[in-house]
């Protein structure tokens, strides 16, 4: 028997993001033989509904109430049991986002499903995802018959504008909301700086700076750029080395400067995310194995407190224009 | 009020852990030093914050596993939890999200907890999962990565505030009994005072058995750790320090990013 794949899409603020069409991919290789059912929820969604069964080709069910306008784990997944318990699914798929991961267990235990959270890659049943902050993969599969799953923003491409045919449109209307859980809106981030998104070279500290002091260093090593800004991991500002307003990453800011130097940053995804499309990335990291040397251009296994001041010192002694700087250890 | 905190313990730095190579698993070596999930510190210490402005609350800590999860409970008393408890659990290697929920869910459902607060993942797994989990085994609402919570009059609900994408913060409305796990970032945890760890250190724990509360089937298998493809486009400096910072300041200074003197 084909097995039956859902996709929840996400509708964010008039849009769908490219988290959902990138699941339209995963779905495609967990089950190639027949396309996934993508479940869309929301207040007026019909145009985006068809919109989205235009783009996938895949057949969508578009759930309408004025009680889904805005995301509510409750409401949602009492609205989404009742339409997929009786489907009884093989495969529910989200994405990796402050809404899956809030919703995919309860669905999972409503289901009686298996829940594999932060999929970043799949083999027939058996699902990759990170462990330690990426220093470790484990490869996970479900014993049970069906499973929900959550996949990690960026890990598979947005699906291409299919050229088939288009998939059919099926609305449910839904009334009910939940009686104990009630989203009352939605707030916009109170710490934003410009700084961040103008500049040109972000020097960003992690938990490895070790010291609130050490980010004078980080500062120092900032004015050897122009147009330069400090930035930092979650774990700095939660220890309040610096202000949020520098936090980089999927709940502080998306940065993509011509250079990012990270500084004792572990390269947790969370962070990654905000800061991957940076034109040339510099890591300096003690530990050879941190996840973040798997994003940069340049690695630097190197204690940041004895590697900085080199670094400003050497820069300090540039060799004249023209002459090519020697490079050892590569081609 | 009547809280519950879970509590994980995980391996101190992940930097020095390798794989043993005959159970596929972490090997924990003896030099391994345990602590508290980072997480679950800014939940216990939300705990601990309700508990100074509704007098009357107490602060229960909760943590699944084996004997050395008792150092964890420990700390969470001497950080100032009025009750610790240890669901003891022999299981070294994967224990999935769904069977660490269920034991806690069976714990806690004759308890009568008006809260019950956990990180928003633990550093070791990142599952994200534990709280949605026992909140939907309790049938009890929800709300995760919580930055901000108040109690309206009475107690009966709670006002929250959770970050989502782009630094956004959705604010909820719950009914209480609920379940709420804790961002980072919402308070300060605090160290322990004196008087607590001397008190912690002679205060009995009470422990559980996982069988006695029925260990449930694992719905989901785990392979083998691996350490990921380290094959990064990337270009690894060698030499000295000195002969590294040389190199990086020439390749800075050949796509223009130095400031020009
Ligand atoms: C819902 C959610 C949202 C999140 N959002 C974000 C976000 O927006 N942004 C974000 O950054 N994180 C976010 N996080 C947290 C994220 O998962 C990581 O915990 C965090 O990014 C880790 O920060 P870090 O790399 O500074 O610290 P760590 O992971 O502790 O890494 C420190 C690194 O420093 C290295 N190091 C130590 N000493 C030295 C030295 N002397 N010299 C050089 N290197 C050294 C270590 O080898 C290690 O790799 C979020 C987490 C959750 C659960």
């Amino acid at each position: 028997m084909e097995k039956d794949t859902y996709i929840i899409a996400e509708y964010i603020k008039g849009s769908i993001p490219g988290e959902t069409l990138e699941m339209v991919t995963f779905a495609g290789e967990l089950s190639p033989k027949k396309r996934p059912t993508i479940v869309l929820l929301g207040r007026d969604i019909a145009g985006p509904a068809q919109g989205l069964a235009e783009k996938t080709g895949c057949d969508i069910i578009a759930v309408m109430g004025e009680n889904l306008e805005l995301y509510n784990a409750d409401t949602y997944r009492r609205a989404l049991l009742d339409i997929l318990l009786p489907l009884a699914p093989t495969w529910v798929c989200l994405p990796h986002t402050a809404m899956g991961y809030d919703l995919a267990p309860g669905l999972s235990v409503g289901l009686k499903a298996a829940c594999i959270t932060g999929v970043e890659a799949i083999q027939g049943r058996t699902f990759t995802r990170s462990a330690y902050a990426g220093k470790f993969l484990v490869d996970i599969s479900p014993t049970s018959t069906s499973a929900v799953l959550t996949v990690l923003p960026g890990s598979f491409r947005p699906c291409r504008d299919f050229r088939g045919p288009v998939g059919r449109v099926t609305t449910v209307e839904r009334s009910g909301s939940s009686p104990r859980s009630w989203t009352l809106e939605i707030k916009e981030s109170p710490h934003r700086d410009s700084a961040l998104k103008d500049a040109e070279v972000i020097v960003s500290a992690g938990r490895g700076i070790g010291k609130k002091e050490n980010v004078d260093l980080l500062k120092r090593l900032a004015t050897l750029f122009p147009r330069s800004a400090v930035g930092a991991s979650r774990s700095v500002c939660d220890l309040g080395w610096l202000d949020y307003r520098h936090q980089i990453g999927t709940t502080g800011q998306t940065v993509s400067p011509k250079l990012y130097i990270a500084c004792g940053i572990s390269g947790a995804i969370q962070h990654v995310s905000g800061m991957k499309g940076s034109q040339t990335i510099v890591a300096i990291n003690t530990d050879p194995s941190a996840s973040i040397f798997r994003v940069a251009h340049y690695c630097v296994v190197e204690d940041l407190a004895t590697f900085i001041p080199l670094l400003i010192e050497e820069s300090g002694d540039l060799p004249p224009a023209g002459h090519r700087p020697p490079q050892p250890g590569w081609p | 009020m009547k809280i519950l905190v879970c509590v994980k313990q995980v391996p101190d730095s992940g930097e020095t852990l390798s794989i043993d190579a005959s159970s596929g698993w972490i090997d924990y070596g003896r030099s391994t030093v345990f602590r508290m999930n980072r997480y679950d510190e800014f939940a216990l210490e939300e705990a601990l914050l309700i508990r100074e402005s509704l007098p009357g609350t107490v602060v229960h800590a909760l943590s699944v596993g084996l004997d050395r999860v008792g150092s964890t409970i420990r700390r969470a008393l001497e950080m100032g939890a009025d009750h610790g408890i240890h669901i003891r659990d022999g299981r070294e290697s994967y224990v999935s999200p769904f069977s660490v929920a269920s034991l806690i869910a069976s714990c806690a459902r004759t308890r009568g907890y008006d809260l019950i607060l956990a990180g928003v993942m633990a550093e070791d797994d990142m599952a994200c999962q534990v709280g949605q989990l026992v909140a939907a085994l309790l049938d009890l609402p929800c709300a995760t990565s919580v930055i901000r919570e108040d109690f309206r009059p009475g107690g009966s609900e709670i006002l929250v505030e959770r970050e989502i994408e782009g630094g956004c913060r959705q604010e909820i409305l719950l009914k209480t009994p609920a379940v709420l796990t804790i961002q980072p970032g919402i308070n300060a945890p605090r160290y322990p005072s004196l008087s607590h760890v001397l008190r912690a250190r002679s205060q009995p724990q009470e422990i559980i058995e996982s069988r006695d509360l029925g260990i449930p089937e694992q719905q989901e298998i785990a392979g083998r750790l691996r350490a990921p493809d380290l094959t990064s486009q990337g270009i690894f400096l060698e030499g000295s320090s000195r002969e590294k910072a040389r190199a990086l300041v020439g390749i800075l200074h050949e796509k223009a990013l130095l400031l020009q003197r």
